[in-house]
């Protein structure tokens, strides 16, 4: 099922505004979790709203991407709360989230999955920088991305991550908002996904629409964009990093702060082994190391933790980029992520954040399977 | 020439290739002694993490070695272990770390004579490729 959500006061933030209040008003929904602006600041927060009359702050779609809410939303429903809450997420935080389910981190028991068509991001000091120089209103911000699907933005370039996403678009929602391909002349469009999701648009009464005729067409070419970037990125970081050497030379300025672990929506372990004692290693070890290669560098374990951080969730990678916009020295954590995790999802033909049901890789096993790398022939 | 010994550390299981060596051992059959045994209880608790560090340290090579599948006493950690190596060897590759630098085999407690045999022929091949790039540029 289909409805059409109409501008209000010529405004398509407005329209959007207008279609979550009477979601939040209608007695299907408690509380609604999306992107807010918060009160005398530039700064778009994912926010659980209450009450109706806070929705007017509400921004759904905007350059802003501060983490990926997978995470926060795990947080809202790792257990039951009692409250029905709809979230409306970008497609790789939806993904993202998907896979804390299959982690039991999160449930969808008490959720509607709002998808939207992604309205790109820029990094956070990009975002920063934007909105100190005579950023666009929020609706030039949606005619630009959709309409005209620029590239860059008053100069600034969208996230690398946004940019080689080959999944801009939501799937396995309760309903999904549809921009690409819409005539915004005519409002917008909410899609039902699910059976529950159709409930809550039926009991909206709101006026019927009908899957525009051109959608198809550009999201195949969105996603052959997106994809020759992706391609020409891959090969530039592997270029970059192909030898251990070279990847230390891409880290050696990590500082082993953890952000990249900590705003990684799939890393998922409660307690890390890079917290542990493991890695407080005994005065007298540094002095081996340095004595064994003339010269240890401090903090130590740098390369490691990344090559462990890739063995352990690269499978996973939604790729999302909040890496790389955590890394305080800059490092471009994310190109390296993604191109190993194209390789590892596909030795194991696993799509990440897509099916709730299908198991994660290393999580199972068939008795006969990669008979091919046992043997030293 | 100063001839190139490797180092090679194996993770062996305790119930199976464990007890190969042992067998090897008290039937006086000998092997390379570049091969460094690491003792786990099972292969499946081999994490991916433990065979980077080797390779980072510089291992010249790595061997897990387990049970044969269907034999593993903790039923399934062999079948586990080999997901994981079939991930490591899709990773360490792209940066540079040969695909047969690292192996995995299933040797059977009784296999003592197999044992000894695969230990020398890794440790042939492995010299055969020569030091891996993390020994060679020891500032790591």
């Amino acid at each position: 099922m289909m409805i059409k959500i109409e501008q209000e006061d010529n405004s398509l933030t407005k329209g959007l505004q207008q279609f979550f209040k009477r979601l939040l008003e209608s007695e299907e929904i408690d509380a609604l979790f999306l992107p807010v602006r918060l009160k005398d600041s530039f700064s778009i927060m994912p926010s659980l709203v209450t009450d109706p009359a806070q929705i007017e702050a509400a921004v759904p779609l905007s350059p802003s991407f501060p983490l990926n809410s997978g995470r926060m939303v795990s947080r809202l429903s790792y257990k039951e709360s009692g409250r029905k809450t709809a979230v409306l997420l970008r497609p790789c935080e939806i993904r993202a989230f998907i896979e804390l389910i299959k982690l039991k981190q999160g449930s969808r028991q008490e959720l509607i999955l709002i998808g939207i068509d992604c309205p790109k991001a820029l990094s956070l000091s990009d975002y920063a920088a934007y909105m100190e120089k005579d950023p666009l209103d929020d609706d030039a911000y949606i005619q630009k991305v959709f309409s005209a699907n620029e590239e860059t933005l008053n100069g600034f370039n969208f996230s690398s991550a946004c940019n080689t996403c080959e999944n801009p678009f939501p799937v396995n929602t309760d309903m999904n908002i549809l921009l690409q391909g819409v005539d915004f002349s005519d409002g917008m469009i909410v899609e039902s996904g699910s059976e529950a999701g159709r409930n809550i648009l039926e009991s909206l009464n709101m006026s019927e629409a009908s899957m525009p005729e051109k959608r198809e067409e550009i999201m195949a070419q969105i996603k052959e964009v997106n994809s020759k970037a992706n391609e020409a990125m891959v090969e530039d970081i592997t270029e970059k990093t192909d030898s251990i050497l070279k990847l230390n030379a891409f880290f050696d300025r990590c500082i082993n702060c953890y952000n990249c672990r900590n705003m990684c929506p799939v890393c998922y372990c409660k307690e890390c082994v890079f917290n542990t004692d493991v890695f407080y290693h005994q005065p007298v070890q540094y002095h081996q190391w340095a004595e064994k290669k003339g010269l240890v560098k401090l903090p130590t374990d740098t390369v490691f933790y990344h090559l462990t951080r890739l063995a352990h969730i690269s499978h996973a990678c939604v790729g999302c980029g909040q890496c790389s916009n955590a890394c305080p020295s800059d490092i471009n954590v994310f190109e390296v992520f993604k191109s190993v995790a194209q390789t590892t999802q596909a030795a194991f033909g696993y799509s990440p954040g897509i099916d709730e049901n299908e198991p994660p890789p290393l999580s199972v096993f068939n008795e006969r399977e990669f008979e091919d790398i046992v043997g030293i022939k | 020439m100063e001839t190139f010994e490797p180092v090679i550390v194996a993770f062996v299981c305790n119930w199976c290739t464990y007890t190969a060596a042992d067998l090897a051992g008290t039937s006086r059959l000998s092997y390379p002694t570049n091969i460094r045994l690491i003792r786990v209880m099972c292969t499946g608790m081999v994490d991916p993490q433990y065979v980077i560090k080797a390779f980072l340290e510089g291992a010249d090579g790595v061997l897990i070695s387990g049970c044969h599948p269907g034999d593993c006493h903790y039923i399934n950690g062999n079948y586990k272990a080999r997901r994981r190596i079939k991930l490591l060897k899709e990773i360490l590759p792209r940066f540079g770390i040969e695909r047969d630098r690292l192996r995995l085999t299933w040797i059977g407690a009784s296999d003592g004579i197999e044992f000894a045999e695969i230990m020398t022929q890794l440790n042939d091949q492995i010299i055969e490729m020569g030091p891996s790039q993390t020994r060679l540029n020891k500032a790591i």
